[in-house]
């Protein structure tokens, strides 16, 4: 076997110098009726080629998916990820290495990470930046558990426009802490204010709100958060498309609490749903109760500016049961993959492709509506991502738009039941999808 | 080294970036006024050139698998074989939207599907869920099912049996889903007391999370009599697949009596572990425990031999993440079972306790064990010994450094009065006998600079691209981000000499 180098000479060799006569002798610990009597029931060894031919006809089960552009979010974008990105991240020693627990010998990872904090500090205008939680959902479940550990308090306010699997994924997390969760209805797209107004109360620990929400709508923030910090409640912002934050205000000037950000537009391929990875970010005050790691800045004996894992006293591996969060392995490698990606958009290229992908989703809505075919469901500001009614069918909409291939829009009424959204699809533009590219979509659906 | 930011040049670029052609269109017209940034978010600016350079340069400062030995206990930092990260980026992958419908993804989900088949085979399990992102989550995960079944059942249940010598992420999953965690004692072969355990176990308990062989490295001899005692009591025995490499085709999980199991494909699996993850952390089921896992699952329509997802129902504890899966680990599972088919894996565990106990043989004598006893997939050695000549384990790995290895897992487990100073030693199967050998004599040399020279440990490493690192100051300046250090710039005062290998 290529991977195992020892031979069976050389494990005789070594059995005898341990001073046993068969392996078996190492393992007799191991009751014998608990024991396999056979060999595991599955394939014969594949060979190398043997192996790529097989997944190489899996694969083409796929549809051809490098050919189909994406008229789909909805929590997963794909932007164009440069290929020096992917070529810098293959390196081993970014690739094959552990958790950085041995500075000397992992100060790549280390500066990687605290650059991504700085970027991530910049773009949200926060103080503090946790870099990677799983993904989106599961960091959102941390944030609520944090905000109970902060207030002490057992109610939660989230938006049903948080996007309706981190809404399931932090019931989960909560659950065992039995808070009671108000889901806050919408108005016309956007969270309604009035209602949050009424719903508030001093017992209240977090208002949970998506900005872009759900639907693409932008939130009045500076709004909520007054309303929200007047109950002395949290307000925890969580951004699904991250690339927004080029474009529109940052939430730390909006005097939101925590914000959790869905970081995959940050160079991460779709890859069929992960890894992706998230940030959370805060205020220096609330530090003692961050989940997950944290890079900072330290010298070593000579002097040298370096970098290392600290407040690690949060930790599971030091504070056991008692620990913030239970995170360990997060999602490190899509962090350098982010830090690199930022660096080679800079400044001017995050906000460009953010500006293209905010005027070509209107662009596109502009044309659906010119063409008679669809109707706006509601009148609210939106980023990338808007919802239309069509006059068509939906499943016959969405054939189309796959038999010329592009992913088709989500059904909205996948994931809401209401009479209103019958028929209406979620459709998300970015820069992947060129103007030529948006024209071709409105005279498909025209036909 | 330099940061990015210092080396950003103001109008510099690195992206190809695509014309405006939307000039048509107003953006002020698009954006609300309450929603519109005044000004551009200032990141770095650099060129492609600047960032490759860069990143280059920083990956020179780590040390990966791929440039020698790794020994971290229960980390399993084993070979990550190259043609499964091609496999797992073929583009029909890469560029698949979770979304997407599902006559588009038949190929994911085929993989999916038949992953799960093999890991039951493997593990002696009824069911997989692919969901959770790493070892932990799939704690939280296992932990959560656990709590369910016993909620379903009306049988209200507080508290968490965890062994001393668990990884600290059991203890921290058990207390997110609720539980009081009461720990367990080792007795003096290292392994649980069966008495305690007899006398924990009650009928409050949800049950016991077990690493077997545990993080000393043991089997648990008493397995038999363990999954009695919890099953006795209505409790359910979860199972960390940290250390899963010391069973393959030897004994499964499931056999044991295990009723959850969660696997570390980027431990046993060969998956890369990335600086940290991504990996995936996969939990395995028996069939009264498959109605409360997270949802969805991947299932076969045979007739129409179709794949597609099911909602697990009613009594599933819910989601545990967006979407399915970390995709691209499970491709890369799934390809080195096939390579390596049943024999492999067998030769897999068989040399990989082979190789630990070799270390153990060789190194008992300088490093005295927390047992003498063989051992599994990996050794627990101590510094116990030196610490008269003022040396203690945390320089002799990083002494280690200097000899251009990465130390063991230090420091853990730590109980006393065994396992104190510990250094956990997991040579896993892709580490040849030469390379053992050289460890060995490595570890004996230094055994001998502790006593000729300990200072050469004590201020070791001396090789490395840095030295050792002020963990407090760290603490006490708290500066997170580089606009922290902006703000203290003319406080810090750092040598200017640039760090390099």
């Amino acid at each position: 076997m290529r991977y195992i180098p020892n031979t069976d000479e050389q494990k005789r060799e070594m059995l005898k110098e341990i001073g046993v006569s068969s392996f078996e002798e190492l393992i007799k610990i191991i009751p014998q009726n608990l024991r396999l009597k056979e060999r595991l029931n599955i394939p014969e060894a594949i060979t190398e080629s043997e192996l790529e031919d097989k997944i190489y006809h899996i694969a083409q089960k796929n549809s051809n998916f490098f050919l189909m552009k994406p008229l789909v979010g909805a929590g997963a974008y794909r932007h164009y990820i440069p290929e020096a990105e992917k070529f810098l991240l293959q390196r081993e020693e970014f690739w094959t290495c552990y958790t950085p627990y041995q500075p000397e010998l992992s100060q790549g990872t280390l500066q990687s990470i605290f650059e991504y904090q700085s970027y991530i500090s910049r773009l949200t205008k926060t103080e503090v930046v946790i870099p990677s939680i799983y993904d989106g959902a599961s960091a959102t479940g941390e944030a609520a558990l944090m905000s109970l550990r902060l207030t002490h308090k057992n109610k939660i306010i989230v938006s049903n426009l948080l996007h309706p699997h981190y809404r399931e994924t932090l019931k989960t997390y909560v659950a065992p802490h039995k808070p009671e969760i108000i889901e806050l209805p919408y108005n016309n797209g956007l969270v309604d204010i009035k209602k949050l107004q009424n719903l508030i109360g001093e017992d209240v620990a977090a208002v949970i709100i998506q900005s872009p929400n759900f639907f693409g709508g932008i939130e009045r923030l500076s709004e909520i958060s007054e309303i929200v910090h007047s109950k002395d409640a949290l307000l925890i912002d969580v951004i699904v498309e991250s690339m927004s934050l080029g474009i529109l205000k940052a939430p730390g000037e909006m005097n939101v609490d925590i914000v959790v950000g869905n970081a995959q537009s940050f160079g991460m391929d779709l890859n069929f749903g992960g890894p992706y990875n998230a940030y959370l970010a805060t205020k220096k005050q609330f530090i003692r109760q961050l989940p997950g790691r944290i890079v900072g800045e330290t010298v070593d004996v000579d002097g040298k500016r370096v970098f290392v894992m600290t407040m690690r006293a949060r930790e599971q591996d030091i504070r056991r049961e008692r620990a913030t969060s239970n995170i360990c392995t997060n999602h490190n490698l899509n962090v350098t993959a982010s830090n690199i990606y930022l660096s080679l958009l800079g400044t001017e290229g995050l906000y460009q492709i953010s500006l293209i992908n905010t005027k070509s989703a209107h662009y596109l809505e502009n044309l659906l509506i010119k063409s008679g075919k669809f109707e706006k469901v509601f009148d609210y500001p939106f980023y990338n991502e808007f919802l239309l009614k069509s006059k068509e069918d939906i499943d016959t909409v969405n054939k189309k738009l796959l038999e010329n291939n592009y992913i088709p829009p989500l059904k909205i009424c996948q994931f809401y039941k209401e009479e209103s959204l019958k028929n209406v699809l979620l459709f998300a533009v970015t820069e992947i999808l060129s103007r030529d590219d948006l024209n071709k979509v409105a005279n498909i659906l025209l036909e | 080294m330099k940061l990015i930011f210092e080396k950003s040049v103001k109008g510099r670029d690195g992206y190809s970036l695509p014309q405006d052609l939307f000039e048509d269109i107003k953006i002020e017209e698009c954006l609300p006024v309450y929603g519109i940034s005044r000004d551009k978010k200032i990141l770095s600016e650099v060129s492609e050139v600047d960032v490759i350079r860069h990143f280059t340069k920083l990956s020179k400062l780590n040390y990966g698998l791929d440039d020698g030995f790794y020994p971290l206990g229960s980390c399993t930092m084993k070979y990550n074989p190259k043609i499964n990260e091609k496999l797992a980026s073929l583009s029909n992958f890469v560029y698949a939207h979770p979304l997407a419908p599902e006559e588009t993804v038949q190929g994911c989900l085929e993989i999916a599907y038949d992953l799960n088949k093999l890991l039951c085979e493997i593990t002696g399990m009824d069911e997989y869920t692919m969901v959770p992102a790493a070892g932990a989550h799939g704690e939280l995960t296992g932990v959560l099912i656990m709590r369910k079944y016993f909620i379903d059942r009306g049988d209200i249940r507080r508290k968490m049996l965890i062994p001393d010598s668990a990884h600290g992420t059991n203890p921290a999953s058990a207390a997110m889903a609720g539980f009081q965690v009461v720990e367990v004692k080792s007795n003096e072969r290292g392994t649980i007391d069966l008495k305690e355990l007899a006398e924990l176990m009650d009928e409050d308990t949800v049950g016991l999370m077990l690493t077997n062989p545990n993080t000393v490295g043991l089997y648990d001899e008493g397995i038999e009599e363990i999954e009695k005692i919890v099953h006795g009591k209505g409790g359910l025995l979860y199972y960390d697949g940290a250390n899963l490499n010391a069973s393959l085709g030897i004994i499964r999980p499931g056999d044991a009596g295990f009723d959850v199991v969660h696997l570390n494909l980027h431990k046993t699996f060969s998956t890369p572990h990335g600086g940290g993850g991504p990996g995936a952390g996969v939990i395995g089921v028996k069939k009264n425990l498959t109605p409360y896992l997270p949802t969805p699952i991947v299932a076969l329509d045979s007739v129409k031999k179709k794949y597609y997802w099911k909602d697990v129902g009613e009594k599933s504890i819910g989601m545990v993440r967006a979407f399915w899966a970390n995709f691209p680990v499970l491709v890369k599972t799934y390809a080195w079972i096939l390579s390596m088919g049943p024999d492999g894996l067998y030769n897999a565990s068989e040399t990989s306790i082979i190789n630990a106990n070799y270390v153990l043989t060789k190194l008992k004598e300088y490093y005295k064990p927390v047992y003498d006893r063989y051992c599994g997939h990996e050794c627990t050695l101590t510094g116990k010994e030196y610490k008269k000549y003022g040396v203690k384990t945390l320089d002799i790995a990083k002494r280690l450094m200097d000899y251009r290895m990465h130390p063991p897992t230090i420091y853990f487990p730590h109980f006393e009065p065994y396992a104190e100073e510990t250094i956990m030693v997991e040579p896993p199967e892709s580490e040849s006998k030469e390379m053992l050998d050289k460890f060995i004599d490595t570890m004996i040399k230094i055994s001998n600079e502790v006593k000729t020279n300990p200072e050469l440990l004590t201020t070791a490493p001396h090789i490395t691209p840095i030295r050792r690192v002020n963990d407090a100051l760290a603490v006490k300046r708290a500066i997170l981000t580089y606009d922290d250090e902006l703000k203290l710039k003319g406080e810090l005062k750092y040598q200017d000499k640039d760090i390099n290998f």
